[in-house]
């Protein structure tokens, strides 16, 4: 029982790194319309630059403040190059992402080492918790992520950047006729969600390992977060990461990982498939 | 008096609360040049897209020469026999003219031929030329439709809905975007046609209407509002009524 | 005129294909002909991508979900049920296809973002189940297998043991796939296919089944795919899940894309020129990905059309001069005339 707990817990901390992640996809992909296969490895930017930060300043600290800054400045200068050049080439977007996601792998390889590292929390320690003795950092890490999704959702809804990103996603054409400066907009968002990718790294950089392949892990689950959760539905998307990861914990105490793994792919293909966006209906939003 | 060639009876189409087609019951005879008309909003796309299984309605029937076609797949309908064109022109763009054609002409005939050559279909390249002939685009055969003018467009819009060989045709706003001189020469094509295909044609441009139409149907609001001969509309007080004010509204319909 | 260069090209491609044997073993550089007969396999892979992608307007990212089961079918075959060379490749056929069919029938009822996202979920789920089915599959490890012959005759034995027939033998059927592939593309089919690509509500209206020419799309490429899949494994006398990795689906884009997605052999000039840098820079530079990733970026930039797409575009400028252009008699049954897409938006 101690086990299911832990791991449900584990489950929950997880999810909502996690969500912090998946937002910035699912804004990414709602108002670029592109599937960003890079996703994943921003995600592992995060946890590398983390490390370097470590490395220089021996403070964790800074890292949490450093890292989603150079996330921001890094997915504004990937929109400027990559993103903004193929605008309006749907598919091509997303070959061009997994190019991105190659670059991005190999220099990593190449600056941080092909060797996976583990960095230890900036906090040790376990509190009671349900029973079980719980890590303090796991519960520090769901609070920084719970107060940036807070954050992210007031920025959103309280700022004129956040209106006019709002503006977009809900009807581009009309947003754009009414004066909304939209390369400025597309450019934000892409850096947004970069940075918080990143931010979700130096949050998870002491739970998982630092490895230039976490992405590649990472990637999926995000999907399966933002399909699950309804596309375009931000809430959802929270919702649905902290769901399927309680319940590929919970999953994970009696059966094999990898079955818990195959359990959510298929609900999420069933979401796909069960809200066709077929012919008709505009295959496109 | 002849049988309808297309039967509507109470259909009903519905987009959230909003009614586009409010329990519309109509019969097209054959052998006539038909019209809708009304403003925008009334429902006519909307009508178009119910008949040729782009929509489902939410009740209602469509029967095509007999047959029951409500809620069959558009391409099922097509092979029916009916054909229509769309009000935002649309085509295989980067296909040549020809080529165009030659799909649309050879789609009814089967297409589950994936190791014949093209050149086979011999009946296939005459029907190609014939539309050609007929829409006059001869001269641009070997020119990806991408690159046409939007005049061009609208008419290879018009060959490629003729390409299949229908009984009957749709045309939705076939003369938009045109300018006097080709509006003139497609009304020309379009009446020409008219003696071998059935034709329902949705426009706003009223002079064309009343100098092409035999017999015109006014739609408001979902609904039918009048019917009649050219002469007869001109005269109706209520179609007068609903058009005030609004002759020169170029817009798109929101429904379509 | 330019019908003739392309002829030309393809018949001294072909030509030195045939006798690569002798001449790399003349210059003592047979290591090249295994490398070659890779170059052949995945190029027979990147061909399914580009049916769908190319033609059809579909881009997966979960073909290597098909190679994977081609490989396994063939593994499988000959190391758990003791079938000979020809059962076995019929059976990993057999089971691409069949998948195929089945991931079709759901996949294709989505378009563009959503059959990407359909395609690699789909291949990941088999790619774990691979993994986790460690009896059957070997999991991690994967599965090898000793080579049955061929053809056997009294004295006479053809295996692919034979360094030389193995390449003939996945030179023949890639060289037959990709006939098939010209025989699809130039047919009313593949007529149909470009024009639900271009435009799926104008094809529906006109009479096609988008639906059902969507899906015969999706089996033959997951045909294609699996017979590279059977050829890789006979190559390799390997199967490893490692290979259904949306990755290596992934690959498969990248080569058709930089040759020229919608061109008939695209795929190959992609596939030999990426397969070749990499035997080539891997030497050099271990960081090379680095440039692959940067070369992939630039063509979706620049050349969306791929080195086809340029190729074709500077003999169209050689061979069409104004003067031939007005005559305007260029039949619609040249294959490459509606090819290259950039694909656009759905429909607004």
């Amino acid at each position: 029982m101690d086990l299911v707990i832990a791991l449900a817990l584990n489950g929950l901390v997880w999810g909502l790194i996690i969500a912090l992640i998946a937002l910035g996809l699912s804004i990414i992909f709602g108002l670029l319309d592109i599937i960003n296969l890079a996703h994943g490895d921003f995600f592992m930017v995060g946890t590398v630059l983390t490390w370097f930060v470590l490395e220089a300043t021996g403070n964790y600290w800074l890292a949490f403040l450093i890292v989603p800054l150079l996330g921001f400045l890094l997915g504004a200068l990937v929109e400027r190059s990559v993103i903004q050049p193929i605008r309006g080439m749907a598919a091509l977007s997303i070959v061009a992402t997994f190019g991105l996601s190659i670059i991005i792998q190999e220099v990593v390889r190449a600056g941080y080492g092909a060797a996976p590292k583990r960095i230890l929390p900036p906090i040790e320690g376990t509190i009671p918790l349900f029973g079980i003795e719980y890590d303090y950092y796991r519960i520090f890490a769901a609070a920084v992520s719970v107060i940036a999704i807070f954050v992210f959702f007031a920025f959103l809804h309280r700022t004129k950047l956040g209106t006019w990103m709002r503006a977009v996603r809900f009807d581009r054409d009309t947003a754009l006729a009414m004066g909304v400066p939209a390369r400025t907009v597309y450019m934000v968002t892409f850096a947004l969600g970069f940075s918080m990718a990143a931010l979700g790294g130096a949050v998870a950089a002491p739970i998982t390992t630092v490895d230039f392949q976490t992405g590649v892990d990472v990637l999926p689950f995000c999907f399966m977060a933002v399909i699950i959760g309804g596309l375009g539905n931000l809430p959802g998307t929270v919702a649905a990461a902290v769901l399927l990861a309680v319940t590929e914990g919970v999953v994970t105490s009696f059966t094999d990982p990898t079955v818990a793994r195959i359990v959510s792919l298929c609900l999420m293909s069933a979401v796909l498939i069960a809200r066709p966006h077929g012919l008709f209906t505009g295959a496109t939003r | 008096m002849t049988a309808p060639m297309l039967e509507i009876d109470n259909l009903t189409k519905r987009f959230g609360g909003l009614v586009a087609l409010d329990h519309v019951t109509l019969d097209f005879e054959p052998d006539v040049l038909h019209a809708i008309i009304g403003p925008n909003g009334a429902g006519k796309t909307t009508l178009f897209n119910t008949i040729s299984g782009m929509l489902k309605s939410d009740s209602g029937t469509v029967r095509f020469r007999g047959t029951d076609i409500s809620g069959m797949a558009p391409h099922r309908i097509s092979r029916l026999g009916m054909s229509r064109s769309l009000q935002i022109k649309s085509v295989f763009d980067s296909m040549t003219v020809a080529e165009n054609l030659w799909i649309a002409a050879q789609a009814r005939q089967g297409v589950m031929h994936p190791f014949a050559s093209r050149s086979r279909f011999g009946r296939t390249a005459e029907r190609v030329d014939e539309v050609l002939e007929q829409t006059g685009l001869s001269g641009l055969r070997s020119v990806p439709a991408g690159t046409l003018s939007y005049g061009d467009v609208a008419l290879l819009e018009i060959g490629i809905a003729l390409a299949t060989g229908p009984s009957l045709l749709l045309l939705d706003e076939p003369i938009c975007g045109m300018g006097p001189a080709e509006t003139a020469a497609t009304v020309e094509k379009i009446r020409h046609l008219a003696e071998s295909v059935d034709i329902i044609v949705i426009e706003h441009d009223m002079p064309v209407v009343f100098d092409l139409a035999d017999r015109i149907t006014v739609m408001a609001q979902g609904g039918i509002l009048a019917r009649g001969a050219p002469d007869e509309i001109a005269n109706n007080a209520a179609v007068r009524e609903a058009y005030l004010g609004e002759e020169e509204d170029d817009e798109d319909d929101p429904d379509a | 005129m330019k019908a003739r260069i392309d002829r030309t090209v393809l018949l001294a491609v072909v030509a030195l294909l045939i006798v690569a044997p002798w001449i790399l073993q003349a210059v003592e550089h047979e290591f090249w002909l295994d490398i070659l007969a890779e170059v052949l396999i995945w190029s027979l892979f990147a061909a399914s991508v580009n049916v769908l992608f190319g033609y059809a307007g579909l881009l997966s990212f979960g073909q290597a979900l098909f190679f994977g089961m081609g490989m396994f079918g063939v593994a499988i075959g000959i190391a758990k049920l003791g079938l000979g060379f020809w059962p076995a490749l019929g059976l990993g056929m057999a089971v691409a296809v069949g998948t195929a069919a089945i991931t079709g029938a759901l996949a294709v009822r989505l378009t563009w973002h959503y059959f990407a996202i359909i395609t690699v979920v789909f291949s990941l789920i088999f790619y774990f189940i691979a993994l986790s089915a460690k009896p059957l599959t070997g999991g991690d490890d994967g599965t090898s297998f000793v080579m049955p012959a061929m053809l056997e005759a009294g004295e006479f034995e053809l295996s692919l043991t034979d360094q030389t027939v193995q390449y003939f033998f996945i030179l023949a059927v890639v060289a037959a796939a990709y006939f098939v592939k010209f025989l699809i593309v130039r047919s009313p089919f593949g007529m149909a296919l470009m024009a639900v690509r271009e435009n799926d509500v104008r094809a529906s209206l006109i009479g096609l089944n988008v639906y059902f020419l969507r899906w015969s799309a999706f089996v033959i490429a997951g045909a294609f795919a699996g017979l590279a899949g059977c050829l890789f494994a006979m190559f390799g006398r390997y199967a490893s899940a490692t290979y259904m990795f949306y990755h290596v689906s992934g690959e498969g884009v990248v080569w058709t894309i930089i040759g020229g997605a919608g061109t008939l052999f695209g795929p190959v000039v992609g596939t030999a020129l990426l397969i070749v840098v990499r035997e080539e820079l891997s030497n050099m530079w271990e960081h090379y990905p680095i440039l692959v990733g940067i070369v992939v970026i630039l063509t979706v930039i620049f050349a969306p059309k791929g080195l086809m797409g340029f190729w074709n575009a500077l003999l169209d400028r050689l061979s069409q001069r104004p003067a031939d252009r007005a005559a305007g008699e260029a039949p619609p049954q040249e294959e490459d005339a509606a090819a290259a897409p950039v694909p656009r938006e759905g429909r607004p």
